[in-house]
């Protein structure tokens, strides 16, 4: 295989005896390469970073190394000797275990409950719910995450839910583990209380599998990385010997500003405005956004933008303060008023409310627009067919066709759908939650390219994101909120990063 | 785009090779032969038309319950509304109202109970498993209070008449008895074609599923979630009480206690019809051909000779079987 490197420097070598290695491991699923013959070795106490789009074939390879699918051919070395890892419980027991990208634990049960989970601390057959609540919080203590083990775990933000799945993954003998997208919900702090927690598994002599679309916490944490592009391995390089640009590169071959490629627009008239607007969370924001442009909003969590935004959606009203819509005064109670006059929200979690998954790909791109598609009091095939047809076409989305369900598209595909699915809608204002939250470079330059769609179209976008490069690339105006204030606007890309994260954070 | 090309589609299936529904009609036929096998009284010109007008009244229950369950709810009180609904007609016919106003009260009755269930749901917050729970045995109790526990009898002929008698013979006078097709089997057509409208080619059909897959999002795509409960509630009633009408017609009489254990009837045949009770699958073929399933099962092991109760029992081992077939079918997918 010519476009592997040596998969480990000499140097490297020399030291260790690989903790896990992969020969030629190959998996086909029905009518999908999705791992191609790939060679790949893990040191102990590394952390190695694995890149790639999404269907690289990352999930594949976790779901292999953790025993949900079983390889097609090739073989595993664990500690040198050929392991077979045919379910979940194969990999625990040899010490691997994995962080994944949705929790998945119980939210009624306590933090403490939680961490013990199937491994219950037991005297004379009862429950030790004493013993194990102090044991919980001192783990918690000792691996340095501020959390109450007390607490119900649904009672628990995402990112904190993530952070206890972290820790009952950490815990547990854990020789090798696997972190898919763990910063994905993760506040700062948050974000910060897990990377401690690698440092400290990594000096254990723990093997760190650490798979981000973050590159700058790649570059943080790793020692190596490896990208995959199509099921194939394409490199495997210290980190010191690579940058953004090779890493981008390698994933997509496209550069950086080919993904952030931002359509010009001419400005129209004003869409809606916000005139001293105040409700819950906010106070005194007033803003414009106008025909073809892109209005960013940036801000810490809690700083007031989605609770402004959702009350321009009317799912909290405002208190006070005026909303003209093209012009006119209007007053937004609910989110039926909303979508009446033309606002669409891509809300921040698809699953959760953007997409019916257990419904087809057709059904879900003409759900906003089945009144226009009715002709009499019956829906009319063709044109459903032809809406349906032209916008995966569009949109590009890679499905087997409109009749396929759309839980069987990737998270990118999915996320256009959410987004292309008011395309044909012909609403004049898109509220773009988190639009790119996990998904990869070459979605993410897909969805960039929707949203320029939509402007041509003569709609404004507003855009919230956590993603400070993604905002100041595509803002026509960044506004910068600050504890429910509009602190500072910004034309395109006028203030510099620093400015504009200094202001967020108000320092 | 070079990097697009050479990425897997996902969601590539083979085309199943056979319709669920197909193997449901299949599984009909082969019931229907193997009983004319195995007992003379079978393919008669008495136990045929008997059988459709049997499983006919279920049939409807249960495409109504469809609705209901798509939507990932479920309407408990179906059977007491059926035999609610008949204590009503029967009141209405013996107090010399006309038969149309009665039909049309009577299902307006149904309309309403079905907003109360939507209206508890969407404005009480209550599951629907509990506000129907609930209506299913208030509602026998208020037409026990109505007859004071007894049974109106119906006086009025033309209105029991219309379930013994047969399609060409009522609206022509054609007499090809056996042969022609009895008038409750032509009420599930009556009722299916607008319900296969309405599911597979209308908005609100759709709008049914949205929601039974994913409300929030739904919502956010402008579907109005009330509005769509209200709907599948109301024309599950409507359809409970619609086989109210045709049991009072059936049987003569108004009962209370009438139609006992029916929705269980309804949710099975729903259920072995391939809906499911997560919500957003389902078909309005799928519950009648259920329906026509159990009520032929039933029928075949009377005329067996099959104790009573083994028939309870198949008809629980069936819904095991036929439902874990499909779970592996959808598993596939």
């Amino acid at each position: 295989m010519p476009t592997a490197s040596p998969t480990l420097a000499p140097r490297v070598a020399l030291a260790q005896v690989p903790i896990l290695e992969l020969r030629k491991l190959d998996k086909r699923f029905t009518g999908t390469h999705a791992l191609k013959a790939v060679d790949l070795a893990f040191l102990p106490g590394e952390v190695h970073s694995i890149v790639g789009e999404n269907g690289a074939g990352k999930s594949t390879l976790i779901k292999l190394l953790t025993g949900v699918h079983v390889r097609s051919s090739g073989e595993i070395l664990w500690q040198g000797q050929p392991a077979h890892i045919a379910t979940p419980h194969d990999a625990i027991a040899l010490g691997i275990n994995a962080v994944h990208q949705e929790v998945v634990l119980c939210p009624a049960l306590t933090v403490a409950a939680n961490l013990f989970l199937g491994d219950e601390e037991i005297k004379y057959g009862m429950l030790r719910h004493r013993a194990m609540l102090r044991d919980a919080q001192e783990i918690l203590d000792e691996i340095g995450f501020n959390l109450p083990a007390g607490a119900m775990l649904g009672s628990l933000t995402i990112g904190q839910q993530q952070l206890v799945a972290t820790a009952r993954a950490a815990t547990r003998g854990t020789k090798f583990l696997i972190f898919d997208e763990p910063t994905a919900y993760l506040t700062r702090q948050e974000a910060a209380q897990l990377f401690a927690l690698i440092r400290r598994l990594k000096a254990r002599g723990v093997t760190i599998v650490y798979i981000s679309h973050r590159l700058e916490e790649v570059f943080d944490l790793s020692d190596r990385v490896s990208i995959l592009r199509d099921g194939e391995l394409i490199s495997t390089e210290r980190i010191e010997d690579t940058n953004e640009e090779k890493l981008i590169r390698g994933m997509i071959n496209r550069t950086i500003e080919q993904v952030f490629h931002k359509e010009a627009v001419p400005f129209g008239a004003p869409v809606i405005e916000a005139r001293h607007l105040s409700g819950r969370g906010f106070s005194d924001v007033s803003m414009t956004v106008r025909q073809g442009e892109i209005v960013g909003l940036y801000g810490l969590i809690g700083a007031g933008r989605s609770e402004f935004v959702l009350s321009l959606f009317g799912r909290e009203p405002a208190t006070a303060g005026e909303i003209l819509w093209q012009g006119k005064p209007v007053k937004i109670r609910s989110e039926r008023d909303a979508l009446k006059l033309g606002i669409a929200l891509a809300p921040e979690s698809r699953r959760d409310q953007g997409l019916c998954l257990n419904m087809p790909v057709g059904f879900n791109i003409n759900l906003p627009i089945l009144r226009r598609l009715t002709r009499g009091i019956l829906i009319a095939g063709r044109p459903e067919t032809e809406a349906a047809e032209g916008q995966i076409s569009d949109l590009r989305i890679k499905t087997a066709s409109r009749h396929a369900l759309a839980s069987s598209l990737s998270g990118g595909n999915q996320q256009k759908i959410v987004i292309g699915k008011w395309l044909n809608h012909g609403a004049k204002l898109f509220i773009f939650d988190e639009p790119t939250v996990g998904v990869d470079v070459g979605t993410k330059a897909e969805i960039y390219r929707l949203m320029g769609m939509l402007l041509k179209q003569g709609a404004g976008i507003i855009l919230i994101s956590s993603y400070l490069p993604e905002v100041y690339e595509l803002s026509d105006t960044l506004h910068v909120f600050r504890t429910g204030k509009l602190v500072a606007s910004h034309g395109h890309k006028v203030a510099s990063h620093e400015d504009v994260l200094s202001q967020a954070i108000g320092v | 785009m070079s990097s697009t090309q050479a990425e897997p589609i996902p969601g590539a299936r083979k085309k199943l090779s056979i319709p669920f529904g197909l193997t449901l009609v299949a599984l009909l036929v082969f019931l229907c032969v193997l009983l004319t096998i195995f007992t003379p009284s079978f393919m008669t010109e008495r136990n045929i038309p008997n059988l459709a007008r049997q499983g006919a009244m279920i049939a409807i229950l249960a495409l109504g319950e469809t609705f209901v369950i798509i939507t990932a709810g479920i309407d408990l009180s179906v059977g007491a509304v059926v035999g609610f609904t008949s204590v009503i007609v029967a009141w209405l016919l013996t107090h010399d109202v006309s038969i149309w106003l009665s039909i049309l009260i009577t299902l307006g009755i149904g309309l309403g109970i079905g907003s109360f269930h939507a209206f508890g749901i969407v404005k009480m917050g209550l599951p629907p498993f509990i506000i129907t729970l609930a209506t299913l045995t208030s509602l026998r109790g208020i037409g026990l209070l109505m007859t004071n526990g007894s049974t109106i009898s119906i006086t009025n002929d033309t209105f029991t008449d219309f379930s013994r008698n047969d399609v060409l013979n009522s609206l022509f006078g054609i007499d090809i008895a056996p042969f022609d097709v009895p008038n409750l089997f032509a009420m599930v057509i009556l009722v299916a074609i607008p319900a296969w409208l309405f599911l597979s080619h209308s908005r609100w059909g759709r709008y049914l599923f949205a929601v039974g897959s994913n409300a929030e999002a739904a919502r956010l795509s402008g579907v109005s979630v009330t509005r769509t409960i209200y709907l599948a509630y109301i024309l599950s009633s409507v359809c409970a009480a619609f086989v109210g009408l045709l049991l009072a017609s059936r049987i003569g009489i108004g009962n209370a206690t009438q139609a006992e254990g029916w929705e269980l009837q309804a949710i099975a045949s729903s259920v072995i019809g391939g809906t499911s009770l997560f919500g957003a699958v389902g078909s309005w073929h799928g519950p009648l051909l259920g329906a026509f399933i159990l009520a032929t099962i039933n029928n075949g092991a009377n005329l067996l000779n099959v104790n009573s109760f083994w028939q309870r029992i198949i008809t629980g081992g069936l819904i095991i079987v036929i439902v874990y077939f499909d779970q592996l079918r959808r598993r596939r997918r």
